[in-house]
């Protein structure tokens, strides 16, 4: 039985919700936030009927979330959050809906919350790496709430990619856990290990730690692929498990990449907004023209010091033009490596730049937002 | 040839400071200065030549395993007291302090430098400006850490704290003795003030170098200094 309360909080938050959609809003920060405040179990309250499966970890969330939701949505109607909308008022926006699946991207501090609020289905652990050190500190520091959390939650079952040597410390614990291999991978934040601070070996993207903490032992092993292709395989394996047939997305899907046409100009925007992300777009195809899009707000990290823990190689030869609130952070960055840029005051400014038809946009998160969505 | 040794960067880079040692080399170019960059991971034995070692910043037990293997032979102090230039950054100096305490033990440091951190009560995050006795103008970066830094007797401090924290306490960032530089300044501090790089070369190198006109360089670190709130 629903509780009074909870009924007039979503009334008052669907009305909220729908007065900001006529001012232009996108419209899940406001519903959900008011739904807190007039009923702080709401999210616990509305989790009660619902199969709920959370995707969290720092890249690849909002694909992979909508990949999930599309599998699921095989076996009955979806709630799922927004792009991006997920700190905990976009959960409880998203679970007001009525649908009998929830499925939604869950920010990696917010997590821990999450689940003792929602006591999920199936829990999707994709990877921790460096991104936010601001408001994050370490990537530690994220690990060991969820290592603690998920031995908590002893009815969910965790899907893990244990190639990941924080995700594996984080599921330790846990007791239902389908863990998953790629083969390995190199982490560049994994050098120690994060259940007892030794020394990591680590051979061709293996690791494995004298306390026993390692990936050679697997439930499910794939080889080794793009980030793009193992949120892909991962999906299906959450559709599996809780009954979907499996689906063949194309690894266009499962990046943030979106095409934008800019009078003669095609421009190709793909969202890079911590190291993990830049190392993945710059192993990928580049145009000719390249416009680097930083940033520094809250979500994008206020700190740009991890620009230099990359390596911009892959971008000499090509025309390289920078803007953004930090563009000089970027210009001087690469310049020391080798590479000059233009370095201009507006996106429009920098497309003014591009003498080819097509562009490669890198872009942070906030300008990725502002630009294409 | 410079050697400009960046010590365990897959410990100590958390915070991005592996760009200072990519900033020296990039400037000792502009002079002409062959340098080269050689990174020592934790299991390596740390060169004695170096002449300039690099230490940056780190999470907890990435630190403790550094500060472990610098102990053997205790290389870092007798390169410094050779006038070898040795710049630590955040984890990096604590590191080289007398002692630093964590929540769960007290670790003796390198002891290069007198200072002993303890874990502070907040996170101190953000931009940080510092004035120095080196320069007439203010040095900017990013702090991302939890220790209080108390200076000993025999310390004086790498810069007054004009914005941000530094050291947490007695409005001081960092330690300095001679060539020896602790900070708690990120950014990197090397790309973020062009000047400081300058200096640790002169030092490096034992006489003055050229001036050179990096015009990017100097409106970048301009931008910077102009922010100082």
């Amino acid at each position: 039985m629903v509780s009074l309360r909870l009924r007039f909080a979503i009334l008052v938050a669907k009305s909220a919700s729908a007065a900001s959609r006529l001012i232009g809003n996108k419209g899940e920060t406001l519903p959900g936030r008011i739904l807190l405040a007039i009923e702080p179990e709401a999210i616990s309250l509305l989790s009660q009927n619902k199969e709920v499966i959370l995707i969290s970890g720092t890249n690849g969330k909002t694909s992979t979330t909508r990949a999930v939701a599309s599998l699921i949505s095989q076996l009955g109607p979806v709630a799922t959050s927004g792009s991006g909308s997920n700190l905990s008022w976009g959960a409880a926006n998203a679970l007001m809906s009525p649908a009998p699946y929830a499925v939604l991207e869950i920010d990696e501090l917010h997590l821990p919350g999450i689940i003792a609020q929602t006591n999920p289905t199936l829990v999707l652990l994709l990877n921790l790496t460096r991104d936010q050190l601001h408001r994050m500190h370490e990537v530690k520091r994220v690990a060991d709430r969820w290592h603690v959390e998920c031995a908590e939650a002893s009815e969910t079952v965790f899907v893990a990619d244990i190639d990941d040597p924080f995700i594996n410390y984080a599921i330790a614990n846990a007791q239902n856990v389908v863990r998953v291999s790629f083969g390995g991978r190199p982490h560049a934040d994994g050098a120690v290990c994060p259940r007892c601070g030794s020394y990591l070996t680590w051979v061709r993207g293996n690791y494995s730690c004298t306390c026993g903490l390692s990936n050679s032992e697997s439930d499910l092993k794939f080889k080794r692929g793009s980030a793009a292709y193992r949120n892909a395989l991962l999906a299906n394996v959450v559709g599996e498990i809780v009954g979907a047939e499996p689906v063949e997305f194309s690894e266009s899907q499962l990046e943030r990449t979106v095409t934008k046409q800019f009078g003669e100009i095609t421009a190709h925007f793909r969202l890079t907004k911590n190291p993990a992300s830049w190392t993945e777009a710059l192993q990928g195809d580049l145009y000719s023209a390249v416009i680097l899009v930083l940033n520094a707000r809250q979500v994008d990290g206020i700190d740009t010091s991890w620009l230099w823990d990359l390596s911009f190689k892959a971008l000499k030869g090509h025309t390289v033009i920078v803007c953004g609130e930090r563009a000089l952070d970027m210009a001087y960055r690469i310049h020391v490596e080798g590479i000059d840029a233009v370095v201009t005051e507006s996106f429009d400014e920098a497309l003014s730049h591009v003498q080819a038809v097509d562009v490669t946009v890198l872009s942070a998160y906030t300008a990725f937002f502002e630009l294409v969505m | 040839m410079l050697e400009i040794i960046r010590i365990h960067n897959e410990l100590l880079g958390t915070y991005g400071d592996r760009g200072n040692a990519d900033v020296l080399k990039y400037r000792a170019s502009l002079r002409k200065i062959a340098a080269r960059v050689t990174d020592i991971s934790y299991l390596d034995a740390i060169p004695k030549t170096g002449d300039i070692y690099l230490l940056g910043g780190a999470e907890d037990a990435a630190q403790i395993l550094s500060l472990t293997a610098l102990r053997k032979g205790s290389i870092l102090a007798r390169a410094a007291n050779k006038g070898a230039v040795v710049l630590a950054i955040c984890a990096g100096f604590q590191i080289l302090g007398s002692k630093y305490v964590t929540r769960d033990a007290e670790i003796t440091g390198l002891g290069l430098l007198d200072v002993v951190t303890r874990p502070g009560d907040r996170r101190l995050v953000g931009d940080i400006a510092v004035s120095t006795e080196l320069f007439d103008f203010p040095l900017t970066g990013f702090e991302n850490h939890s220790g209080v830094t108390t200076l000993g007797a025999d310390a004086k401090p790498f810069g007054r704290v004009i914005q941000g924290n530094g050291n947490g306490i007695a409005g001081v960032d960092g330690a300095i003795d001679k060539s020896v530089f602790g900070t708690y300044l990120h950014g990197p501090v090397l790309a973020r003030n062009p000047e400081f790089a300058d200096l640790l070369l002169e030092r490096a190198v034992g006489a003055p170098i050229s001036a050179v006109d990096d015009e990017l360089a100097t409106r970048y670190a301009t931008w910077r200094r102009a922010l100082i709130k």
